[in-house]
């Protein structure tokens, strides 16, 4: 069952080139987007199920230096 | 000139109201009905509006414009605001919330020519209240470099030097000077450094203190002491 979702992240970093970098090398992420706005990064993750959404989002995208936070959501069609 | 202030709060108003006393065409354009009929009430010319609309900003005048100021507390709109006045021809402002954001709309925001941080602006404020009358912050060149003004006490170890004896720290250099009660100009190495007298000073934040040593004095409780008396 693969899930595709979306996660909105906030840096605290101006170093937004090697943020993005590092979501891209995140395993399970398909796209990475710098946008306007208060979350700095869209993500669109694809994986084979919900618990690795949380993988992603909370390990792999919250461990990287300069991002604040994250808000994730399941894509449901 | 026309200018276009999209937000009517804080800082657009003020925006709008300097623009205005230097003789500036200025149109507000809010889209909270309340703000935009306070605004109107001070005297302000309004569009009542979305500024992140492409119509509204055309029936503000944004053809006719020449630059935007996109200063709501909405990074999304201001963005959207900026993208349509680039669109247009005009020079954009952008008001951001929190200074990381700076590095990175300078960076990929092609739309927006320059970016406003509010907050940073009153902390040179605050920094130059805090500081007393003897040093005053005029710009930050960049993140690192600023421009002061120092006006030279009878405590500066420099008094009485001219400015060719004064070795600043490698990372610093004047840039103008002035003789007390006398408008700033170019600083000549003869120039004499007296009580009163002004200098302005580019210098890395590595060097401040140092900088400021030389020229108001080792003791900083003194300077602001003085500055307390001396200060209306």
């Amino acid at each position: 069952m693969t899930v595709t979702a979306y996660v909105m992240v906030k840096a605290s970093t101006g170093e937004a080139d090697r943020v993005k970098g590092a979501i891209r090398g995140v395993e399970g992420v398909e796209e990475a987007h710098i946008v306007a706005g208060d979350m700095d990064f869209v993500v669109k993750v694809r994986v084979d199920g919900p618990a690795q959404v949380k993988e992603v989002a909370a390990d792999g995208i919250q461990g990287i230096d300069g991002v604040e936070d994250t808000r994730t959501y399941i894509a449901m069609d | 000139m026309r200018f276009i202030v999209i937000g009517a709060g804080r800082v657009g108003l003020r925006t709008a109201r300097v623009l205005h006393e230097e003789g500036h065409e200025v149109t507000v354009v809010e889209g909270d009905g309340e703000r935009a009929d306070r605004a109107r009430d001070a005297g302000f010319t309004v569009f009542e509006g979305d500024g992140s609309r492409e119509e509204t900003l055309v029936e503000a005048g944004v053809e006719a414009a020449d630059a935007v100021g996109a200063l709501t507390g909405d990074l999304n709109a201001n963005f959207a605001a900026c993208m349509i006045a680039d669109h247009y021809g005009c020079r954009t402002v952008m008001r951001i919330d929190e200074d990381y954001r700076e590095e990175i709309y300078t960076k990929y925001a092609d739309e927006v020519d320059e970016i406003i941080y509010p907050e940073r602006l009153g902390a040179i404020g605050a920094k130059n209240a805090l500081l007393g009358g003897n040093i005053r912050a005029i710009a930050d060149i960049a993140e690192h470099l600023q421009v002061l003004l120092f006006t030279i006490t009878a405590e500066s170890p420099m008094r009485g030097y001219t400015l060719s004896e004064v070795s600043l720290p490698a990372q610093a250099r004047i840039l103008a000077f002035g003789k007390d009660g006398e408008p700033m100009g170019i600083p000549l190495s003869d120039d004499s450094l007296e009580e009163g007298d002004r200098l302005a000073v580019l210098a890395d934040f590595d060097v401040l203190g140092d900088v400021r040593q030389l020229l108001v004095g080792e003791n900083a409780a003194a300077t602001l002491a003085s500055a307390a008396g001396t200060e209306r």
